[in-house]
């Protein structure tokens, strides 16, 4: 593939909650390793979230918006069933009219989708430049034990074949058909999951075990051979688990750990890691990327670091300046924000 | 009732979402929203656009509360509590009204530096109208 | 020109009734408030100030009117410069009569508001400034002049204290009128202690949402005589506008309209604003009036908090402001408050008001002042007792 990543940023809401306010309210906080977690304001959503991850991204790519050919919008929790998220995104960064636009969704595989197809749009030539929104700020319902752990995030990469910071040397992609394990009906507001936590971490292993095997025996790569290792992370434990069960060392896969203090993105959490790691790999460095898409498969890439990384990230904020920038609310408040309480 | 229809908003969405304000070619006042006569030279003349980069300090601001929010905005302030508006001086030159966001209302001040984000303003006949709000810079 | 009759309902809320039935109160009040007798059919014109608060009547609305009064066939129209309207009205009455147009002429306002929900009121609320970008930044006219405030506050030093001393004031001056929506005092620290609307503005520093109606019977001066011996001589009036929107405006410590409509006023009566004996000005918010009394010369620009800490606007004070107990406690239903104003000096130069108290003495020449929203439009007449200074 000729085409990699020519810039990336993301974007974490300020608000955010503590476990210590879930055992206020219920006596319990479901996913393990999580401190704390990100809260989408009342005037943020998806939308508005790709918009200020792009523009981070525009910036480390040094590109106008008015170079992009295309644009791929990822999110399980897009505020329109029919209507682009993409669109929006365009004419909020002031692009072009002429421009392909694709928005993807239905799993929290769709952020990894929307970066290959990404990928192949501009190493096909179709375009030159194209531009990845990952977001996510899912519902469920407050007394389910899965909405405990439902952050907000997002992320973006400009893609492209010239000043590319990372390149890809290849992927493999997983499909199963794991019914019940995480999946929310047209017309519900909420998420819902099997409720067995031994079927969801059966069907994660499943699924990143095809993958992440495949894409390492096709590139004739062993795990040690990666500096880092970016898995989809629901809770704190599950991508450690994984990441063992696949050979790789926890120190290998800790720099992208955001989920500790944003809890669960959804369809940007790997690629939210991703740029965690991208802010501190050195030039050289392989990075694999794994995403789960809610019982149906898994998309695992791997890519390399050059030296146009280390002199243009500095450009735009940083996953720790992101969260840094925080303000601390209470259950109470968690509950308007999310408009769970008080709203028609 | 009063509102503001779904083609009136999309008109403005090139000021709504990009501050796209206009430059008179003749005597080079730039108004934001735009307009048609000129306020400078007061008459009908030829405009640039000029997209306002969104960077300014505040002139005036309130704190809207309980009582003081229309019903676009109602929801909002049950929830969110109170906010605030501001009347932004932009660095090149004209004045915005907007309200701010990301911040609580106690840390606004005279003169305070901020920058323009893009948020969802409020949902009227079930379309979200989006738009642009400001916060404070923080280092 | 010269006005020879005036009524005004109650200020309130009244459930049980509509705009035509509070018009009628206030024009019945009129015709037998002209000392000489007058008969309805001599009226030539009527000109109504009406914002249309909840929709109802939208069209045609001084058709209705007139009809209801029994008056269907002579001309009428509804004005609207949001809470300027029935100034506006006044002015146009006058003009009328001044061109020659017609002799006599009814000016009157009415405004229904309390019959809403809260939530719908407040879009009313926040139709009169710049609806697309004002009212879609967050604000109904609450914020606004709370923005003027802030930089009334940080440009003059003015306090929180001076704000709550003009509602202190208009409360005690509205609770000896009858026809006031608010008929108690308040003392300063309720006043200060009252739950913010929007800062630094509390809900004691704004007008109420009221119903009500007023009207003037304008009559050429010539003709004045036949109807009452003690008619009031329209000396001077002058209107202006301003940007609409308070972001578009260089100043937000004065209003230009204001400014302009006193200027023409003044110069027409060929008066100065120490000449003027007492005036009823726009306190739609307490700020509104300490801004008011700068823009009209009764004090220096930014003085206005010095002018009420002093007592001068008192009655009894050197220059009595709001002597009806103003908008904030007299009530402000939008469309009746400008004829409503002319109501109160009328019976102020005539000496007829009810309570002694409120009675300012030896007045010659009174003022009005009927601002339409933030400033968008303003109104200015001067009312005296003989035909010129």
């Amino acid at each position: 593939m000729n085409s990699g990543v020519v810039g990336y940023g993301a974007y974490i809401p300020r608000f955010r909650i503590k476990r210590d306010e879930y055992l206020k309210a219920w006596g319990s906080f479901g996913p393990r390793g999580v401190e704390e977690k990100a809260v989408a304001g009342l005037d943020e959503d998806v939308v508005t979230m790709t918009v200020e991850s792009s523009v981070n991204a525009l910036k480390r790519a040094r590109i106008s918006s008015n170079q992009l050919n295309g644009v791929f919008f990822a999110s399980t929790s897009a505020p329109y069933a029919e209507k682009l998220s993409s669109s929006t995104i365009v004419a909020s960064l002031d692009g072009p009219s002429e421009i392909f636009l694709a928005d993807f969704g239905f799993s929290t595989k769709a952020g990894t989708a929307a970066l290959l197809s990404c990928l192949d749009f501009v190493s096909s030539g179709r375009g030159d430049l194209g531009l990845v929104g990952a977001s996510d700020a899912s519902q469920a319902m407050p007394s389910d034990s899965i909405e405990h752990g439902l952050g907000a995030g997002s992320a973006s990469f400009v893609v492209g074949r010239n000043g590319v910071m990372a390149s890809v040397e290849g992927a493999h992609c997983s499909s199963l058909e794991i019914i019940g394990e995480r999946y929310r009906r047209h017309g519900e507001r909420y998420l819902e999951d099997s409720g067995i936590a031994a079927y969801t971490e059966q069907a994660f292993n499943q699924a990143l075990t095809i993958s992440v095997t495949g894409l390492l025996t096709n590139l004739g790569l062993k795990a040690e051979e990666f500096a880092y290792a970016v898995f989809q992370q629901f809770d704190g434990r599950i991508a450690y688990d994984v990441g063992r069960r696949l050979g790789f060392k926890d120190n290998q896969v800790s720099p992208s750990m955001t989920v500790t203090k944003i809890g669960d993105s959804g369809s940007a959490s790997p690629l939210i890691g991703l740029c965690a790691v991208l802010d501190v790999a050195r030039p050289g460095d392989r990075i694999l990327v794994a995403s789960y898409g809610s019982g149906s498969g898994s998309d695992a890439i791997s890519l390399v670091t050059t030296d146009q990384l280390v002199e243009r990230r500095n450009r735009a904020p940083l996953i720790e300046d992101c969260l840094a920038q925080k303000e601390y609310i209470d259950y109470l408040t968690y509950l308007k924000l999310r408009r769970m309480l008080g709203a028609r | 009732m009063a509102y503001i229809s779904i083609p009136t908003y999309w008109k403005t969405l090139p000021q709504r979402y990009n501050l796209i304000g206009s430059r008179c070619k003749s005597c080079g006042t730039i108004s934001f929203p735009p307009r048609d006569i000129c306020t400078g030279c007061h008459k009908k003349t030829e405009y640039e656009p000029i997209r306002l980069k969104g960077q300014g300090k505040i002139y005036s601001y309130t704190i809207i509360c309980r009582g003081g929010a229309p019903p676009e905005f109602s929801e909002q302030e049950r929830l969110g509590g109170s906010f605030g508006v501001a009347v932004i001086e932009l660095e090149e030159g004209p004045r915005i009204v907007a309200q701010m966001t990301d911040c609580k209302p106690s840390e606004l001040g005279i003169d305070m530096k901020v920058e323009a984000v893009f948020r969802r303003l409020y949902e009227d006949d079930d379309v979200i109208r989006y738009g642009i709000k400001f916060r404070p810079i923080r280092a | 020109m010269a006005i020879i009759g005036v009524g005004q309902s109650k200020f309130g809320t009244f459930i049980d009734k509509g705009a035509k039935e509070l018009f009628v109160e206030a024009f019945e009040e009129a015709l037998s408030d002209v000392d000489k007798g007058i008969e309805s059919r001599e009226i030539q014109e009527i000109y109504v100030g009406n914002l249309g608060v909840g929709g109802g009547q939208l069209g045609n609305f001084a058709s209705m009117i007139a009809d209801y009064v029994g008056l269907a066939g002579i001309p009428a129209v509804r004005l609207e410069d949001a809470c300027a309207s029935s100034g506006f009205a006044f002015r146009a009455a006058v003009l009328a009569v001044q061109s020659g147009a017609c002799d006599i002429a009814v000016a009157g306002g009415i405004e229904k508001m309390n019959d809403l929900p809260r939530e719908r009121l407040r879009y009313w609320l926040g139709v009169s400034g710049d609806t697309e970008w004002e009212r879609l930044a967050g604000m109904t006219f609450a914020g606004v002049y709370a923005l003027m405030a802030m930089r009334h506050m940080h440009q003059y030093g003015t306090k929180r204290e001076h704000l709550a001393m003009v509602a202190v004031k208009n409360h005690k001056n509205g609770a000896d009128n009858p026809k006031a929506h608010f008929q108690r005092t308040i003392t300063l620290e309720q006043a200060l202690n009252s739950a913010m609307v929007a800062h630094p503005l509390t809900l004691f520093d704004c007008c109420p949402t009221t119903d009500g109606a007023s009207a003037a019977i304008v009559c050429r001066a010539d003709l004045a005589k036949k109807y009452t011996d003690t008619p009031i001589y329209v000396l001077g009036h002058g209107a202006g506008t301003d940007r609409l929107g308070l972001y578009e405006r260089k100043d937000f410590t004065a209003l230009a309209a204001t400014t302009m409509a006193a200027e023409q006023a003044y110069n027409m009566a060929k008066i100065q604003p120490k000449d003027v004996n007492l005036a009823e000005v726009h306190d739609c918010f307490t700020i509104a009036e300490i801004m008011a009394c700068e823009d009209l010369g009764f004090c220096r620009k930014g003085a206005g908090g010095k002018l009420i800490e002093a007592g001068e606007t008192q009655i009894g004070g050197r220059i009595p402001v709001n002597p009806s107990g103003g908008l904030k406690s007299k009530g402000h239903p939008i469309g009746a408050t400008g004829t409503g104003q002319v109501y109160e000096v009328f019976k102020q130069l005539r000496r007829e008001v009810v309570k002694p108290s409120r009675q300012v003495s030896g007045a010659e020449i009174g003022l009005t002042h009927n601002v339409g929203g933030s400033g968008g439009t303003a109104v200015v007449h001067v009312l005296s007792i003989g035909e010129r200074k």
